[in-house]
């Protein structure tokens, strides 16, 4: 008997295949609750398989009659991964009600550093920030500032729906495509205006007390999703192939890898030797879906940029 | 002397503004927390010393029975970067391994939910945990995506979520590190409970903690979790620019004990620090958290003085100064 080595991809998931909780989602860990993240994640590596609809018919309970999603069963706060269920719901060419009123949720939430108080405290000099408050981003629970994974997030989102509004499949009001044009230029803006000055980001902040601060693997590669089809982010893929070869973490290699694929970049090989992997569901999902022949397309955005800046 | 009568006015404002202050001070005392606390400090020149030793007998002078209980380690773990000491250092979290399991807890593990970082454990792998404790994945938990259950009581937003596995155990030991903190002046073994909030529902960085105000959470999530202990990891500290970009510190004690106050009032002085300027233990000490009043810390082991050592102050903290 032959035994043929199982894929890299093909592991990853099996492995996913076999970590799905009865009720259709994933934790974050193997024995856990169900989580909206690795869910959607999940959902994505498995896409077209009936797995990624019992995940989804379980994702629209989760959903508020705001619109927006709550991060699990047991938290009862509207959150950021709403951004997330409007990507997986388009990538499973799902539309409607449901998905409508998440889209009009995004666009009435933004980070509160750019309400008018703050940007008048700002203006008098008594508190300084390293940060463009005229700009609005999105954040990760309603009510707190915008910071760089909750805003690349819902950025691929609605850019996904402005793709989906010029093929006439959501009946776009005038009104609302100017209303999303204006969001995905003002959180492109700011994901820009936060970028560390290595050409990377962190979670959002450039530098604190006029001391820059460093970025990190994960969400610089998460911001090069949120910023496909925008010029100028040569240094910021240069950080992310010198990365993606040298980071210790599968969290950020994931990222990193999806972002270079879409940005149409080499990807290097890993320089370290790999360690033994973490018992951590949602990165075993996003490496699924780093594999060359994963489903990295999922968070795809290629024609959508363009049409903003025109 | 001859007094007109607008003289009376600043003069009888004076003399109410005294009274009410008399008042407000003859009722804080009133209502001051009665005793002491115990806090130990052992002196460990390097993480090479036998830690667990001198772990051991900082715990013993503070008279701590862990007997049958579900303990939590909850270190500093944060950020990696080889040119400083960010986290608190593997050596220390091993030996508190060792002498939580040697006390007879029924359970130890280990969580941590950083702040700004996402993938936990590759953290954990830098800071050399994963390596170094022995069988680290089924011990730890990554407090950021950890089941949690809603809490009420906690600032002004009433209801906050908690990770599970801090919620069900008996004995919370805050492993913090000796650090100054750009923002709060210092980070112990109170400012360590940040890692307790999860991300999963807060986010990265955990924004909300600094809209309710960094004392103020500090404060509330000392009192959500009474049943603590700290080991504040003071073998080499961050001084400068903590709690990420300072630089080391070498100062060669633990301290530890059961009022998580009364440990970061005593840390303070070893640093030079006023914890009377913390805003944090000032508002402890308002609200009987703890004893942070010198004369209401019991000092086990060595004295203050003979391991005080200034750690240097960004401008803006310079005020914070031990006289």
């Amino acid at each position: 008997m032959i035994h043929v080595a199982e894929s890299y991809l093909g592991a990853r998931l099996k492995a996913l295949r076999r970590a799905q909780n009865p009720d259709g989602g994933w934790a974050y860990f193997p024995g856990k609750r169900s989580w909206l993240e690795p869910t959607v994640y999940a959902a994505l590596a498995l896409a077209g398989e009936p797995a990624a609809d019992r995940a989804w018919s379980l994702l629209q309970g989760w959903q508020g009659a705001d619109g927006s999603w709550r991060p699990s069963r047991d938290v009862a706060i509207e959150n950021f991964g709403t951004a997330l269920c409007v990507t997986l719901a388009l990538s499973q060419n799902r539309s409607g009600g449901g998905v409508n009123k998440a889209v009009n949720w995004l666009l009435g939430t933004a980070g509160t550093e750019s309400s008018w108080m703050n940007r008048l405290v700002t203006r008098t000099g008594i508190v300084e920030l390293d940060r463009d408050l005229s700009l609005k981003g999105w954040p990760w629970k309603p009510g707190t500032s915008s910071w760089v994974e909750p805003t690349a997030h819902a950025l691929v989102a609605l850019k996904k729906v402005l793709a989906l509004k010029k093929a006439a499949k959501l009946a776009p009001r005038a009104e609302m495509l100017e209303t999303l044009r204006e969001r995905v230029r003002m959180g492109e803006a700011q994901l820009l205006d936060v970028r560390c000055t290595d050409g990377g980001w962190n979670y959002g902040n450039r530098s604190v007390r006029k001391v820059d601060l460093p970025a990190y693997p994960e969400t610089t590669g998460i911001a090069l999703v949120g910023l496909q089809g925008h010029s100028g982010l040569g240094p910021s893929l240069d950080y992310a192939a010198r990365e993606a070869a040298q980071t210790r973490s599968p969290l950020g290699r994931a990222w990193l890898t999806i972002a270079l694929r879409l940005h149409d970049a080499s990807v290097p090989s890993p320089s370290s030797s790999s360690t033994t992997p973490p018992p951590d569901l949602q990165i075993l999902a996003l490496e699924a879906l780093a594999a060359p022949e994963g489903n990295f397309k999922a968070f795809e955005t290629p024609v959508v940029s363009e049409g903003v800046r025109g | 002397m001859n007094l007109k009568r607008r003289d009376f006015v600043p003069i009888a404002a004076a003399g109410l503004f005294a009274s009410y202050a008399g008042v407000e001070s003859w009722r804080k005392n009133a209502r001051r927390l009665p005793g002491t606390s115990a806090v130990a400090i052992v002196k460990a020149a390097a993480y090479s010393d036998d830690l667990a030793s001198r772990m051991l007998e900082g715990i013993r002078a503070c008279g701590l029975d862990v007997k049958g209980q579900r303990v939590l380690l909850k270190p500093n773990l944060v950020e990696f970067d080889s040119a400083t000491c960010i986290n608190t250092d593997v050596s220390v979290v091993a030996a508190a391994y060792e002498v939580f399991k040697s006390l007879g807890a029924s359970e130890v593990l280990i969580g941590e939910g950083p702040g700004h970082r996402r993938d936990t454990y590759a953290i954990a792998e830098m800071a050399r945990y994963r390596g170094e404790l022995s069988g680290f994945d089924d011990l730890f938990v990554d407090l950021n995506r950890d089941d949690v259950s809603p809490v009420e009581g906690f600032a002004d937003r009433g209801r906050i979520y908690l990770p599970n596995t801090a919620l069900r155990a008996d004995l919370i030991v805050s492993l913090a590190k000796m650090k100054t903190h750009h923002w709060a002046g210092t980070t112990l073994s109170m400012k360590n409970y940040f890692g307790l909030v999860p991300g999963s529902v807060y986010g990265w960085p955990k924004n909300e903690l600094h809209l309710v105000g960094i004392p103020t959470s500090i404060v509330e999530l000392t009192r959500l979790f009474p049943r603590s202990f700290a080991i504040v990891d003071g073998i080499v500290g961050m001084e400068g620019n903590g709690p990420i970009q300072g630089t080391p510190k070498p100062v060669g004690v633990l301290v530890m004990g059961r009022d998580l106050p009364a440990v970061d009032a005593t840390c303070c002085r070893i640093m030079g620090i006023d914890p009377g300027k913390i805003e944090y233990l000032q508002m402890a000490d308002d609200q009987n958290l703890g004893h942070v009043d010198e004369s209401r810390v019991e000092q086990r082991g060595e004295p203050i003085a003979a391991v005080r050592t200034n750690f240097q102050l960004i401008p803006a903290f310079h005020s914070l100064r031990l006289a």
